[in-house]
């Protein structure tokens, strides 16, 4: 539903008496805190009297409105307009009403049926001879009742499966793990961006780190910061904008592309450490030997709080099992019992040395001695340095490059002091709150030896188990490896069987979809705001519209753990719903007890008991709330877009927020009320309570990286993709932003000048980017032999197939990448970067590696943009 | 695929004609500033010769264009940045934004919520005539409202 954009050169202003309704926004990590004015149509502001009290015009950061902060949404049925501002007033996050460009145009995300969102699911639908139709939502919830009934009865709960998102917001992330986890207790459960539950980065867990520990603050007060696999400038952008540019601190970044971000950090003295996709575990190896070698690790640091080998193996009463690393079954590689231990162990790798790195990673060997100097001291003075990761470290080679990472981190002397921190910078907000844990112990997947663990559910529908699957809020195969594979066998599943509903009636589409999974196919229900294709729009049988931020009231967590309020100000379109209610209903319809809430905030009061003890906690608040004779939502509204960080406390009366965990300096009297003190707030999460190293054997993936990595002599590309600025995730919103489609009107493909010049490519350029090479595993749930875990005894015991994949894309001709690799977005509709990558996941943690593909490169012809001067722009974006 | 040259259309009626400079006077590189539609600190522009084709251009080489210089993030001062090569004005100095000039202004990475507002130019013989604006000035309700009152 893209349109033309037209700029406009006047803006309607909210008037004094306009409704306000506090928010954060709805994309990044970093949850800005914005402002929402509603007011009746023709009541407008005026330049000397409106809400912002300011006069215009303004100048240099005064309050403004652009023509992309405006819509028309309806309240109450009736047309009013609306504007979303950055707070002005924002005491925290985005200070001063900072905001990025995708926060910066959340009006135009809103619901408006004369506008680019007029394709807003309004009403549920089921798939009748190929068409998807209205019904009621009565009609769509029988129906799935009555199949779910009959594949639980007759194949298990493990072919009832959801693929749901992680973070869109509490209610309904705790309505969904209620049904799922509490309710029929399927382990065929997995988030939007993995394959199965589970930690995102259990290297950096089992060092003892929770992944979201800090505050944004600490990325301000530290004096060098080590950013790997993302440039928070483009993804974070406030944390960027607003603390890491304030705070001054030198920047180390380590990314395959040059970005804004490291033209920043360059001109202030800053790092960039370009590395080949995958090899991040590499550069930490040698960064920490070098560190060991010079005794520049920070060793009073060290003394008091990484484990001995007394607190690891022998003592603590519990033994060495209770460590996380125990649990992995890599049978003692990972483990380190001390510091000289692990000493000991990095002196001894060949891949630890220098040169290796160097040739390995591509960084020049001073840049990594330089690296390993700046986060140190170098045997100076120490300075405040602070680590941070992401998505390019942890979804390239998962557990080596976060347990490397943790240890590099550690030797410096960060972890537990302000702005001395190891944490991830995040990618979409926190939202969720689980009703009940993943039912481990009914899981199909077993490692070797007799540890259960979360299931591939992708692996588990390529083997043909799953016959229901509800999909909530999610593209689900776009987001995954191997992604066309992948729906190309869901296609079959579905479409492709031959029992089609064929009428509206509760029983003929029940009667028809149970005699589909009985013939080995699946259904799939897809709850979505709009038609996603294809899940929603040519897979699933039924759809069911949901309403969504600013539709109803609702509450999560951005990346230092604030807890805000996201107002009701708008009417969801049509008969859509919160996903929470949804669930509900079904849950109702299945005859599951507890499901009996009629409000948003009957949900989040609820989710606030099993919020307690975990780093979100809020129950405090709620506690507190009902004490004051208010609802918890009113208690958080009042709290407006500063929030209050979790856990939340109750000291002296008052609610308390917690600035950061690990936090040595923090000091807490005894607990009151509601109040847990659980001992990471003060310590490490172990069972010691101090840090420990995990140690990451190369070998535990080189001979995977040998395999996929690209051959030159066969025009082979390392195809690796990330975030910009401009496009949220999948899209979903952008591309019915006018404003962003001018500027992005189709995908992008970044390419070094002389690959462009080698295959004939100019910038404009349609490519097309084929890998016929995509490596996917397949089978093998119980596991038995330590050896199986190998991707060599994989592709020699017929658990390896080979598929293909292909994405067209734009070209863009740059030098801000390296020979040999191409950078592209990493989730853009209709052209998905995951089709070039592998499924294969890390053996060690089922964690897919998203940033590792590769791709032959052809042009197709000039794209529509090569000579348009007012769609995309071909301009480097790292200009200084 | 492929096809002609395309440029985004705007509305100039109510705007005032004001001569801003001559054709043979300008050097490509060499940014010169002037103030339009209004004699205001907001309304503060660069007029940049680019030496390449741009959207909107003007002159033999369809290369002269003329753009606000304040920031639509905000409000940053972009004076300084503007560069005929690669034809970009930023990267802004409070938040980073930079705008392509080639393409009417348009965002090239940042978090400006608008492109840079555009300067619709005409040659009259020798002389060059800013005759519109395209898009919302920094700090402006309303482009076509002069700040000291005069009305457009």
């Amino acid at each position: 539903m893209t349109e033309s954009y037209v700029p406009s050169d006047k803006v309607l202003l909210p008037p004094a008496d306009a409704n306000v309704h506090t928010t954060a926004c709805d994309y990044c990590i970093v949850g800005c805190g914005y402002k929402v004015y509603t007011w009746p149509i023709g009541r407008d502001g005026t330049p000397t009297d409106n809400a912002l009290g300011s006069d215009f015009p303004g100048g240099i950061l005064r309050p403004w409105v652009s023509p992309n902060q405006l819509n028309v949404v309806k309240v109450d049925g009736v047309d009013h307009n609306v504007a979303v501002l950055p707070d002005f007033d924002a005491k925290v996050v985005n200070t001063g009403g900072n905001h990025s460009i995708r926060g910066g145009t959340l009006a135009l995300k809103c619901h408006n049926s004369e506008g680019p969102t007029r394709d807003r699911l309004t009403s549920p639908m089921v798939r009748v001879n190929g068409k998807l139709t209205e019904v009621d939502w009565d009609t769509a919830i029988g129906a799935m009742a009555d199949v779910s009934r009959h594949v639980i009865d007759r194949f298990g709960e493990s072919a009832w499966a959801m693929k749901t998102f992680s973070y869109e917001f509490f209610e309904n992330t705790y309505a969904i793990s209620k049904l799922a986890f509490g309710a029929v207790k399927t382990p065929a459960y997995s988030p939007h961006d993995k394959p199965g539950a589970g930690a995102d980065t259990a290297g950096v867990d089992d060092a003892g780190l929770i992944t979201f520990n800090t505050s944004y603050e600490d990325w301000r007060s530290a004096e060098v910061l080590f950013l790997s696999g993302a440039d928070p400038f483009e993804t974070k952008t406030i944390l960027f904008t607003q603390w890491i540019m304030a705070g001054g601190a030198k920047l180390i970044m380590v990314l395959p592309r040059r970005s804004a971000g490291v033209a920043y950090a360059e001109a202030r003295g800053g790092l960039f450490l370009q590395v080949t996709p995958g090899t991040d575990a590499l550069l930490h190896l040698a960064i920490s030997r070098i560190i060991v070698e010079n005794g520049w690790e920070d060793t009073e640091f060290i003394e008091k709080w990484m484990a001995s080998s007394w607190e690891i193996g022998a003592g603590m009463g519990r033994g060495t099992r209770n460590t996380p690393w125990q649990w992995r079954t890599t049978w003692g590689k990972i483990g380190a019992e001390s510091f000289d231990d692990y000493k000991q162990w990095l002196l001894d790798q060949d891949e630890s040395d220098l040169s290796y790195a160097a040739k390995g990673t591509g960084v020049p060997a001073e840049k990594i001695e330089q690296a390993a100097e700046m986060i140190t001291g170098g045997g100076g003075p120490r300075p405040k340095a602070s680590f941070g990761l992401e998505k390019g470290n942890y979804w390239s080679n998962n557990y080596l490059n976060t347990a490397s990472f943790s240890a590099m981190g550690l030797l410096a002397g960060a972890g537990n002091r302000p702005g001395r921190f190891i944490s991830r910078m995040g990618g979409h907000q926190r939202g969720w709150i689980g009703a009940a844990s993943y039912p481990r112990d009914k899981s199909p997947e077993k490692l070797p030896g007799r540890r259960k663990v979360e299931m591939d559910l992708d692996r588990w529908v390529e083997a043909g188990k799953v016959r229901f699957a509800w999909v909530i809020g999610t593209t689900w195969t776009g987001a995954m490896a191997a992604s066309q594979e992948l729906a190309s066998r869901i296609r079959e599943m579905t479409v492709g069987n031959p029992n089609q509903v064929q009428a509206l009636d509760r029983q003929s589409i029940a009667d028809a979809l149970i005699r589909r999974v009985d013939s080995g196919g699946m259904v799939i229900v897809d709850s979505d705001i709009y038609p996603v294709a294809p899940v929603g729009t040519e897979f699933a049988d039924i759809v069911l519209p949901a309403a969504a931020w600013g539709e109803h009231d609702a509450a999560r967590c951005n990346g230092e753990r604030r807890l805000r309020l996201y107002s009701k100000f708008y009417d969801p379109p049509g008969e859509s719903k919160p996903d929470w209610w949804a669930v509900a209903r079904f849950a109702r319809e299945m005859g599951y007890e507890g499901f009996d809430w009629e409000t948003d905030n009957d949900v989040f009061e609820e989710a606030a008991r099993s919020s307690r003890g975990g780093v979100l906690d809020y129950n405090a608040l709620v506690w507190k709330a009902r004490r004051d004779g208010q609802a918890g939502h009113e208690a958080l509204r009042d709290l407006g877009t500063t929030g209050i960080q979790c856990p939340i406390r109750y000291e002296d009366g008052e609610l308390v927020g917690t600035k950061r965990l690990h936090d040595s300096t923090l000091e807490l009297g005894d607990p009151e009320g509601p109040t847990l003190h659980p001992k990471w707030l003060t310590n490490f999460k172990s069972h010691s309570g101090k840090a420990l190293f995990i140690k990451s054997p190369w070998a535990l993936f080189s001979d995977f990286y040998e395999r996929i990595t690209p051959d030159p002599e066969k025009g082979e590309y390392w195809v690796t993709n990330g975030r910009i600025n401009e496009v949220w995730q999948s899209a979903f919103d952008d591309v019915r932003k006018p404003y962003i489609v001018q500027r992005w009107p189709d995908t992008f493909v970044e390419i070094h000048p002389d690959d462009a010049a080698a295959n004939g490519i100019e910038s404009g350029d349609m490519v097309r980017l084929v890998n016929d090479d995509v490596l996917i595993q397949v089978g093998g749930f119980n596991r038995v032999k330590a050896e199986e875990l190998s991707f060599t005894w994989m592709l020699e015991n017929g658990r390896i197939r080979i598929g293909r994949g292909e994405a067209e894309a734009v070209a863009i001709v740059l030098d801000s990448v390296r020979p040999g690799l191409l950078f592209t977005n990493f989730l853009h509709p209709g052209s998905p970067a995951n089709s070039l990558v592998h499924r294969v996941p890390d053996p060690i943690t089922n964690r897919y590696r998203f940033k590792l593909g590769k791709a032959t490169i052809t042009r197709i012809g000039e794209s529509p943009y090569k000579h348009a001067m007012d769609k995309m722009s071909f301009m480097p974006r790292d200009i200084v | 695929p492929g096809g002609g040259i395309t440029t985004v259309r705007a509305e100039v009626a109510n705007y005032p004609r004001q001569r801003i400079g001559r054709l043979s006077t300008l050097r490509t590189g060499e940014p010169v500033a002037f103030k339009y539609p209004w004699d205001d600190i907001q309304a503060e522009n660069i007029l940049i010769k680019l030496g390449h084709e741009a959207g909107g251009g003007i002159g033999p080489d369809d290369d002269i264009v003329a753009f606000n210089s304040w920031c639509t993030h905000q409000g940053g001062p972009l004076a300084g940045t503007f560069r005929s090569d690669p034809g970009t004005a930023g990267p802004c100095p409070l938040h980073w934004t930079t705008f392509d000039l080639t393409r009417h202004g348009m965002v090239v990475s940042g978090h400006a919520t608008q492109g840079l507002p555009q300067i619709l130019l005409e040659a009259e013989g020798d002389d060059i005539i800013a005759t519109g604006v395209m898009g919302l000035i920094f700090g402006y309700q309303d482009n076509r409202v002069d700040p000291a009152g005069k009305g457009a």
